[in-house]
This record gives structure tokens, C-alpha cells and sequence, in this order.
């Protein structure tokens, strides 16, 4: 099943697994009716869903995890029959996970097996798997396929949900495609299937008038972009003897709390550049971000903002060094969900004065208003709460906010994360003008397809070091291993 | 020999209401409740076992009425949670003072005064058989099979799995086919029984008397024993009889040392004793971190 953000997949497996209720419609399993809407229902009839981001309490051991799926009453248990019941389902998935270490203490994709072995527990004969690579580097979705492989042939159907045209060819029978919360065509079988076809179905009609071929193919995952050589759109190169706009020497920090620290991170930005940062989540990226941004403090090394030494600098200072950011998370630190859209647009302006400086509410709504219609964000009032914006239009409040004049750095993490395609074409075009005029780009993302579309160099982190530097092309293997730590 | 006896009831005497009541928070907690109405259950509990005693002249009766109340106050703390979205710690609160305010009404509108009520017996006794713990009330002897019991159930069941993905992580739960919203209802009933008895045991286990605001912040200290004991039964037990202790020890100090130190410091010693420990396993766990990350798993 593949499909953009927003074309309902994920409210497909939740109907499907009886999360959500449908107002109309029926739901057959095995040609036998469904209740509606009831998870009990779902799973004795076989269904099973494994979420997008887990769904495992992080406090339960593996062998808890397992168990408290399982049907039955009460379900007393011993300690030792818990132990040897976990490693027998364990076994039986060739998963090597110890039944007695911590969910939230496992990587990822140990977790996402956990989840596997959780949903197959009551012997599934329907497994729904709800974006299973998003969160696996290169060789981890070769292995997961592996596995899926392996329920096909035990007889287990599995309904995948993806976003990538590339990865539902390497694994698929057949691909549905859904498009704004309708089912656009499937199943159509492997065989017959053709990457611009569907991507075609995906996207829809012309929607994405800005992106030229090689976005549109990233967009939708068909194929590897980057290899073709470094993109032509730039007049030349930046040369390297103007100064970096950002520039880290030997950066290291104390840890964070579930991130690794910075472990010696040496990076610079030049004018006009775009450097991706890539690697699986919670390899340090968030920690470089505070960094960067005066969040977290460097306990050793040289950041450098456009030539001055910014270790102590506070966030007002470092953006008035032209450091921009568009953060992490949208909805928690990139806007105030709850305060007017004037009132976050303002922010820009307010950080520049002194703290009891006097503030004309009406001239930075007139602001606001004038540079929010410049960015074509879709809104109804300046007063409005932010928390009424679509993810697209947010981002675009936010882009708004950080990208103007005097910005000489913008570093950019996961921007287009949960955005639909119109829009994550939009927010890569507007990371392109600015790295144009001259701005540095430092874009931390965990899509590879959208770093080799758009970067001009990509950096790897891996356990809070930069495990590697690739320049375009750009080779999935190579990339792929400096991710994971492995060997070359 | 007879003073170390006599220093053991005085603690059984006082820990065992705090840790019913600390058994009724742990599984609220592991349900994903923050229970700030344990006091107000608590008091329910006390008031309606002495009232239950005065006006039916039976003890089974009296505890049948209390846990009936008790239960009703939990799922009312429930109903405002769960169905009209309030705020847990400040529904808790509420309860609080519903309980500590309805309690004293109801001796006001029973008795037409707000003086103590005595009720001619209370918990039966131990008896002869334990020597010197004989006075002890049959509670006290229940209780470590209680605590034993709670532990079975949340860490050796099922159930008790379900309960706790509830509380930390409701999706799961509900990816299961457990309702999070009635895991809840079960838990929080259930821990009104738990303060039925905890409020019976302090007003009627050793004393026979109710009078205003009697629980005295017990239902806090109960609280604070949950977070000291980080949500696990037995741990969370043995902080209560911890607080008890050091209150005891409190009393005993002040008989040997009344002249030389203000007897408000030695009757504060509990109450010290409960910001310390909570301190202490707040060191122990990651600061407010982790309590504040408990909550925000909430949200799904």
C-alpha cells in the first residue's frame, strides 16, 4: 500500500485493526464480517497491526512486551515460564534479543522485531505493518524484507504500508495506491507495475509544479537520485576561500538525555552551501542541533558563526550571527500551538531588542501579515492560533519566520517531516533560494532519498561522531554502511 | 523485651492504614492515575466505618458501607478524569476536599455537632493468641498478604502487563484490545476498597473514634510512599512503614527529649522523613525527569 503523507494509509490499518470506526462501510476477514472498531474483534479474527512508532511500553522487559499481547484472562505467570515461553517466539523469528533488557533500551530495529513477535503472538494470519522502514537504515530494511519473506511463506498475509515506490517493488505481490483517502487503483500485480505510474498515481495531477524530475523521483522514492553527479542547477561552486558560515572544530558536549553527546564533531558550512546530515535517529543529530543553536553547551572545541567564535554566545546573539533554525518538532518547538500566528511570527523580531524594549502589536501583526501572503501561506487571520494550520502551512509560518534577509546560516531539521508532497516541494525549493542567495544549509534529515536529491555534501553521524563525508555521487552502499558502523 | 514490643504494635498500629492506602495509590499509579484523592478516600473510609458501627451495631455492615462509599468517591475521581477530561492532580485535590469537608458535615448533620464520635468497638481483635500483639486489629495481619497479593497481581499477571501499558502507553494498551479508560475504572475501584480499609484500620483499629480531619495527611505521605517506591508494591509498602517508623520513633524521642527540643520538630519528623525520601528516590531516578516523562507518555 503506498501513498503520500495524508493519503489515509494509517487510518486504513487503524480501521483495519479496529482503532478507529468507520461511519460507513463493512470489513470482511476471510470472508466473515467484522465488528466495527473493536481491537478484540480484529485480532481473534487475525489482525494485527504494528505501528508506525512503536507501540511497546519502554519500561516493559522484551519477554513482558510479549506477553501482555497474548489472549487469555488473567494469565498468571512464573517468572522461569515467561523466560522460556518469550525465547521460544523469539526462536521462532531467529530474533537475538535478550527477553530480560528494557524496550526503551534496545535500537530500533530490535524494537521493531519486539513489535513483530508481539503482533504474531496470537498467531496472526493478517499482519499490517505501518511504515516499517522509516526508521531502519539501508541494510535494516534488506533484513526486515528478509523477514517478511519468511511470514509470506509460514502463510501469513502482510499488508505493508510505504511511501517509497523503490522498496514496495523489492518485497511486494502486489501495490495498491491511495491518494487523498481513496484507493486511486490495485492491486496491481508486481509484474505489471511501473515506477512512473505510480508515481504518477501518488502524486496526482499537477500538483507539483516546482519540482523537476529528479524531485518529483525523490518524492515519491522510485529511484536513487544524486548518482547522476551533483546537480547542474548552480551557477558554480562556492569558492572555498570565503569563510565558512558555520564552522565546528572538534565540538564535543555532555550527554543529553536519550541522545548521545558530541563526540569530537569536526563540520563547516560554506556560503551557498547545503550540507545534509544523515544517519538513524538518535545518533547525536539533536544534540548538534542545541548545539549549534546555543541550547546545549560545548564542552570542549570551536563553533564558529561567520568568523566569530560563538562557544558562549546565547541564542539571541547567535542569531544575530544570522544563524536560523527551523527545529526538530514542528508542534512543540518550532511554534507555539497555543499563541497567535502574529505573536510566533513575531518571535524573529522580539529576540532582536532589549528585553524591556516597548512592542507595537499592530505594526508586527501588519508584519506578519505582509510576510506570511509573501510565503502563500493559506490562513484566515493573524490572530488566529497556530495550532489551526495543516502541517504543510505551519512549516511555511516557520520557513516565514527563519528564512529573511539577514540569515547567513539555516540549519534545517527534518523539514518536511509528515509534509504532503506540494508542500515538502515547496519547503526544498525554498532551502535551495536561500542556499542561492548565499546562505549556508545544514539540513539533518533521516529520508537519504531527500539528502542525495539536495545536498552538496553529506556528512554521516553515527553515535554522536561523524562516521564519514560523501560527496555526490552519492553511493547508497557506502552511506548506508557509515549509518550503521559497519566495515567497508 | 516489653519495649521493643510495645515500639513494634505502635508502628504496626500506625503503618498499617498508610500502607492499604499506599497499596490503593501504587495501583492507580501503575494505571496511569497520579491519585491525589488517596486522603479524601481515606477519610470516607474512616468516617463511614466509625458512623457504619455507631448506627447498625455491626463491624461487617459498617466496613460493607465504607467500601461501598469509597468506591463510589473513586469512581466519581474516575468519571471527572476519564469522561470530563479534567486534570487527575487537581480532580485528586478536589476529592480531597469533598472527602475532608463531606466527613465533617455528615457528623454535623448526624449528630448535630462537630465533636469527635465514638463507636463502642471497632476492627475485631488479633486476640490472645499473639501475646503481645494481641490488640492488634485482624487488618494488620491481612496486610502483608495484601502486599503480596498486589505484587502478584501487577507483576506476575497478565492483567497486572495490561494495567501498566495503560498508564505508560495507552496506544499499546489499545492495540491489544484493552481499554485503557476502564483498565482505569478497575484500577481506581479497586483502590477504593483499599482505602476502606485503610480508613477503617486508622479510625477503628487501634482507637474507636472519628473526629475532623483525622487522616491528618496520611493519604499524602501514602502518596509520596508510591513515588518513594517507584510504583512497585512491595518497595512502596515498606516505604510507608518507613514513614510510620520514623513518626513513632518521632513520639518516643519527644517523651525522652520534650524538655530540650520543641515538640513541633519531633512531630514534624514524618513529614520530613516523606520530603526526604521522595527526594532521595527522585535522586535515585533521574530528577523530575522522570516523573514529568511518566505523564507526557499520556498523550497519544
Amino acid at each position: 500500500m503506498v501513498g503520500q503523507n495524508g493519503a489515509g494509509k494509517t487510518t486504513f490499518a487503524r480501521v483495519a485493526a479496529g482503532l478507529v470506526r468507520p461511519d460507513a462501510g463493512s470489513l470482511d476477514i476471510d470472508g466473515r464480517p467484522l465488528r466495527l472498531g473493536r481491537v478484540a474483534g480484529a485480532r481473534a479474527a487475525g489482525v494485527e497491526l504494528v505501528h508506525q512508532s512503536f507501540a511497546l511500553p519502554p519500561s516493559f522487559t522484551v519477554a513482558e512486551a510479549l506477553e501482555f499481547g497474548a489472549g487469555g484472562g488473567i494469565g498468571l505467570y512464573g517468572r522461569r515460564q515467561l523466560l522460556r515461553r518469550c525465547r521460544e517466539r523469539l526462536a521462532a523469528l531467529d530474533l537475538d534479543v535478550d527477553p530480560r533488557r528494557r524496550i526503551r533500551d534496545l535500537p530500533v530495529e530490535a524494537q521493531q522485531g519486539v513489535e513483530i513477535a508481539r503482533a504474531l503472538v496470537t498467531d496472526a494470519k493478517l499482519l499490517i505493518l505501518d511504515e516499517p522502514t522509516a526508521v531502519l537504515p539501508p541494510s535494516g530494511i534488506e533484513a526486515l524484507f528478509e523477514r517478511i519473506r519468511g511470514l509470506r511463506r509460514h502463510g501469513v498475509t502482510v499488508i505493508l504500508i510505504l511511501h517509497k515506490i523503490r522498496e514496495v517493488l523489492a518485497v511486494a505481490d502486489t501495490v495498491s495506491v491511495l491518494r487523498g483517502g481513496r484507493l486511486v487503483a490495485g492491486p496491481i500485480p508486481r509484474e505489471g507495475a511501473d515506477e512512473a505510474g505510480i508515481a504518477q498515481m501518488i502524486i496526482g495531477g499537477a500538483e507539483v509544479a516546482s519540482a523537476d524530475g529528479d524531485d518529483t523521483a525523490a518524492l515519491v522514492g522510485a529511484r536513487q537520485v544524486g548518482s547522476a553527479g551533483a546537480r547542474g542547477t548552480r551557477e558554480e561552486p562556492p569558492p572555498a576561500a570565503r569563510e565558512a558560515v558555520l564552522s565546528l572544530a572538534s565540538v564535543s558536549t555532555a550527554k543529553e538525555p536519550e541522545e548521545p553527546a558530541l563526540d569530537r564533531v569536526s563540520l563547516s558550512v560554506a556560503p551557498g552551501e547545503i550540507v545534509g546530515v544523515a544517519g538513524v535517529q538518535g545518533n547525536g543529530q539533536r544534540t548538534l542541533v542545541k548545539t549549534i543553536a546555543g541550547l546545549a553547551d560545548a564542552v570542549d572545541g570551536d563553533i564558529r558563526l561567520g568568523g566569530s567564535r560563538a562557544n558562549r554566545a546565547s541564542p539571541a546573539q547567535r542569531r544575530a550571527l544570522g544563524l536560523r533554525v527551523i527545529p526538530f518538532e514542528r508542534n512543540s518547538e518550532g511554534l507555539s500551538l497555543t499563541s497567535a500566528l502574529w505573536e510566533n511570527w513575531s518571535v524573529r523580531e522580539l529576540m532582536r531588542r532589549p528585553l524591556l524594549s516597548l512592542v507595537d502589536p499592530a505594526a508586527l501583526r501588519r508584519q506578519c501579515d505582509k510576510s506570511l501572503k509573501a510565503w502563500g501561506v493559506h490562513y484566515a487571520h493573524a490572530a488566529q492560533n497556530a495550532g489551526a494550520l495543516s502541517g504543510g502551512n505551519a512549516q511555511k509560518v516557520i520557513l516565514a519566520r527563519e528564512i529573511d534577509a539577514d540569515a547567513r546560516l539555516i540549519i534545517a531539521a527534518q523539514p518536511a517531516r509528515g509534509l504532503d508532497i506540494g508542500a515538502t516541494a515547496f519547503v526544498w525549493s525554498a532551502l535551495r533560494e536561500a542556499a542561492g542567495r548565499g546562505c549556508g544549509v545544514l539540513l539533518i534529515s533521516s529520508d537519504l532519498d531527500e539528502l542525495f536529491d539536495i545536498s552538496d555534501r553529506l556528512v554521516v553521524m553515527l553515535s554522536g561522531g561523524i562516521a564519514g563525508t560523501f560527496a555526490p555521487p552519492y553511493d547508497l552502499a557506502a552511506v548506508g554502511r557509515a549509518m550503521t558502523g559497519a566495515s567497508a | 523485651m516489653t519495649e521493643f514490643h510495645e515500639f513494634m504494635v505502635a508502628i504496626l498500629r500506625s503503618g498499617t492504614p498508610l500502607v492499604y492506602v499506599t497499596m490503593a495509590g501504587v495501583i492507580a499509579q501503575r494505571a496511569g492515575v497520579w491519585h491525589l484523592g488517596l486522603e479524601g478516600v481515606m477519610i470516607i473510609g474512616a468516617c463511614a466505618t466509625i458512623l457504619g458501627i455507631v448506627l447498625t451495631g455491626s463491624f461487617p455492615a459498617a466496613i460493607a458501607i465504607a467500601c461501598v462509599l469509597c468506591v463510589a468517591a473513586s469512581v466519581l475521581l474516575w468519571f471527572v478524569i476519564e469522561k470530563l477530561g479534567a486534570n487527575p492532580i487537581i480532580a485528586g485535590l478536589g476529592l480531597t476536599g469533598l472527602g475532608i469537608g463531606g466527613t465533617a458535615l455528615a457528623v454535623q448533620a448526624l449528630f448535630g455537632s462537630l465533636a469527635a464520635v465514638t463507636a463502642p468497638f471497632g476492627v475485631p481483635r488479633l486476640g490472645e493468641a499473639f501475646g503481645s500483639y494481641g490488640a492488634l486489629s485482624i487488618f494488620v495481619l491481612m496486610m502483608p498478604f495484601v502486599v503480596w497479593g498486589m505484587w502478584v497481581l501487577l507483576r506476575r499477571t497478565r492483567f497486572g502487563l495490561r494495567l501498566a501499558a495503560a498508564g505508560e502507553h495507552p496506544l499499546a494498551a489499545r492495540s491489544v484490545g484493552t481499554d485503557p479508560g476502564r483498565t482505569r475504572l478497575i484500577a481506581l475501584a479497586s483502590g477504593g476498597v483499599l482505602c476502606a480499609i485503610g480508613g477503617a484500620e486508622l479510625a477503628a483499629g487501634g482507637l474507636t473514634i472519628f473526629a475532623q480531619n483525622m487522616t491528618a495527611g496520611r493519604g499524602f505521605m501514602s502518596f509520596a510512599a508510591v513515588i518513594f517506591g517507584a510504583g512497585h508494591p512491595i518497595a512502596a509498602a515498606f516505604a510507608a512503614m518507613f514513614f510510620s517508623l520514623v513518626g513513632v520513633a518521632g513520639i518516643r524521642l519527644q517523651l525522652l527529649f520534650g524538655a530540650s527540643i520543641p515538640h513541633d520538630v519531633l512531630l514534624s519528623l514524618p513529614y520530613l522523613a516523606t520530603i526526604l525520601g521522595v527526594w532521595i528516590s527522585g535522586r535515585m531516578r533521574g530528577g523530575a525527569k522522570a516523573a514529568t516523562e511518566a505523564s507526557e507518555l499520556r498523550d497519544y
